[in-house]
């Protein structure tokens, strides 16, 4: 480099052979950083779970101002059951969540196995559906319908993962693994109900509502939101419900 | 100082400088979301996220590769430009994740953000957003104090040791990523992977370089070099273990061996060149006389100087510094 080519940092330019130089190097960094971002977009997991092995069916299109009526469960978490059509035989179950990262807010006086009216945006994804409602929840003076007994599939021990139901059902793409875990984690906070998404299908789904041993709520499934797990439980089926009750307390993480 | 002071600012160089950086940027941004998958919040996240991972391995990786060859010190001149870049590529990713995963909650995104993340009692799930959010504090605290005038306010030992927490935000990165993106298995966690030892190795090695220069130069007086190594106008540079470095000139066929650190602001002098007859620094034009390191009247500025022999074609260097502005006779070579 002879002196004239010295760059000096007030200088208008560097001189020709340290600038044919720089050149040289700035075109292999545009180069470097075009290519990793290429590589690194392209190889991103399309599903971010290493649990799921098994692909998840597509989220469909949400529907708005979508009208329910049936009947309300609340254990394990806010259900409508709805009475059986052609595309449901086994009755229409339809988890409740409200807006945002927030469950279903409803009136102290409504109790279990109510008839109501619901109103919100339709979630759909593989066997789960979920309502965001919108409105508040208005209960109906008729006779509850019924809701089959609930049919124990038998114990199971599976790999999955727990999310809220609510960013399984579309909302977030793909709503899964460690980067969507604060996410998932406020979701449960908020109340949404939790879902435990297995890595391959049992009894032809990979969704499940998640419950404690006893069937209530599970007490704060957050802390193990989008982790790999290794869960035993009882899977049971209340119409087209499919419900996994466990303790948490003896998840692990493989 | 000298007459000839000049304030850096926007010359030529630097926008072509910033604007390559920010073409860089923009590159890998497309790419990224170009071939990614998935919900466009996710991809803006992760795109923005591991842009600024590999602008701030580049940042770094600067320093050892002007070490290495002179000929990248432009680089390392406009090395801030490049730290604001990726500390505004780091704060787009901060708020895109407060703004999706972390928004539409009960919780306001800020008191979310410290209890959405707890620990899970094992080592996969332990929390690594804090991670993220102490390296992108220290990058903050770098961006906004990186104007010359901090450097000024500051002094300069303490501004560059301020500076140096840029390697520790560098770690925080490298263990939010560990714990997070590596461990699901995305593919920008393997940039981390092949970058961060890449960047390790390249500073090892500059280091060593440096190293065996400083060990041959611990006798009383040093081989600084053949009298042919140093080009007319320009200085080589002699670096100690336990010492300043020196910077010794050459102009008109004389020798004379000054402070390396300009009296200004820590500046290069070893890597300016001589102008009008005095010694100029390359970061804002202060000056010096060759003889004994004063800048020129009126200015005050004083630099330490060192004795200077010849054996044969080498020259010898005293590393034991004179008072600051000490006469020493230029060393006649030619």
């Amino acid at each position: 480099m002879s002196p004239a080519d010295f760059f000096v940092g007030w200088d208008r330019r560097s001189g020709s052979a340290n600038f044919r130089f720089l050149a040289v190097v700035a075109g292999v960094v545009l180069l470097v950083l075009a290519v990793l971002g290429g590589v690194a977009g392209r190889f991103l997991p399309r599903d971010a779970s290493l649990f799921a092995l098994s692909p998840l069916p597509p989220a469909e299109a949400p529907i708005d101002s979508v009208t329910l009526r049936g009947r309300i469960s609340l254990r394990p978490v806010a259900t409508v059951f709805v009475a059986p059509d052609a595309s449901h035989p086994r009755m229409h179950s339809v988890l409740l969540s409200g807006d945002g990262k927030s469950g279903v807010s409803l009136a102290g006086s409504l109790t279990d196995g109510a008839m109501v009216s619901v109103t919100g945006l339709l979630l759909r994804r593989g066997s789960i559906d979920m309502l965001v409602v919108g409105e508040p929840v208005q209960p109906l003076a008729e006779p509850a319908i019924d809701v089959p007994a609930p049919v124990s599939l038998g114990r199971w021990r599976v790999a999955g993962e727990i999310c809220d139901g609510k960013c399984q059902t579309g909302v977030m793409q793909p709503g899964q693994g460690l980067s969507h875990r604060a996410c998932a984690s406020l979701c449960l906070i908020g109340g949404v109900p939790p879902v435990l998404v297995t890595a391959q299908p049992i009894a032809g789904t990979q969704f499940f509502v998640l419950a404690s041993a006893d069937g209530s709520a599970p007490p704060a499934p957050g802390r193990l939101a989008g982790l790999p797990l290794l869960l035993e439980g009882e899977v049971e089926r209340r119409g087209d419900l499919l419900i996994f009750k466990t303790d948490l307390g003896r998840a692990m993480l493989p | 100082m000298s007459h000839g002071y000049v304030p850096v600012g926007w010359t030529t160089s630097k926008k072509l400088y910033d604007a390559v950086l920010l073409l860089g940027v923009g590159m890998y941004l497309a790419a990224f979301v170009h071939f990614g998958a998935g919900d466009d919040q996710a991809l803006r996240i992760k795109a923005l996220g591991s842009c600024a991972f590999v602008l701030l391995t580049l940042v770094l990786a600067i320093g050892p590769l002007a070490r290495l060859d002179k000929r990248f010190l432009p680089l390392l001149y406009n090395r801030r430009h490049a730290g604001v870049i990726t500390c505004a590529l780091a704060a787009g990713h901060a708020v895109a994740v407060l703004g999706w995963y972390f928004a539409y909650s009960p919780l306001a995104p800020l008191d979310a953000l410290l209890v959405a993340d707890t620990g899970s009692g094992h080592l996969r799930g332990f929390p690594f957003i804090p991670f993220g959010m102490a390296a992108l504090l220290i990058l903050v605290l770098l961006a906004v104090t990186s104007h010359d005038f901090w450097l000024s306010f500051l002094t300069p030992p303490v501004w560059k040791a301020l500076h140096l927490g840029v390697y520790a935000a560098y770690g925080f990165v490298v263990i939010h990523v560990a714990l997070g993106a590596f461990q699901q298995g995305d593919a920008f966690a393997v940039e981390v992977s092949v970058l961060a030892p890449l960047l390790v190795g390249l500073h090892l090695w500059s280091g060593w370089r440096e190293w065996r220069r400083r060990k041959a130069a611990k006798a009383e007086w040093v081989l600084a070099g053949a009298v042919g190594d140093i080009a007319e106008g320009r200085a080589v540079v002699v670096r100690f273990a336990d010492a300043e470095p020196v910077a010794i000139f050459r102009h008109e066929g004389r020798l004379s061996a000054v402070s390396h650190l300009c009296a200004h602001q820590n500046g290069p002098l070893g890597e300016g060149r001589v102008i009008d007859g005095c010694i100029t620094c390359p970061w804002h034009g202060f000056q010096y006389r060759l003889a004994d390191g004063c800048a020129p009247p009126p200015f005050t500025e004083k630099l330490a100087t060192y004795r200077l022999e010849l054996r044969g074609l080498d020259v010898m260097l005293d590393p034991r510094p004179n008072p600051p502005g000490t006469y020493v006779e230029p060393l006649v070579v030619a």
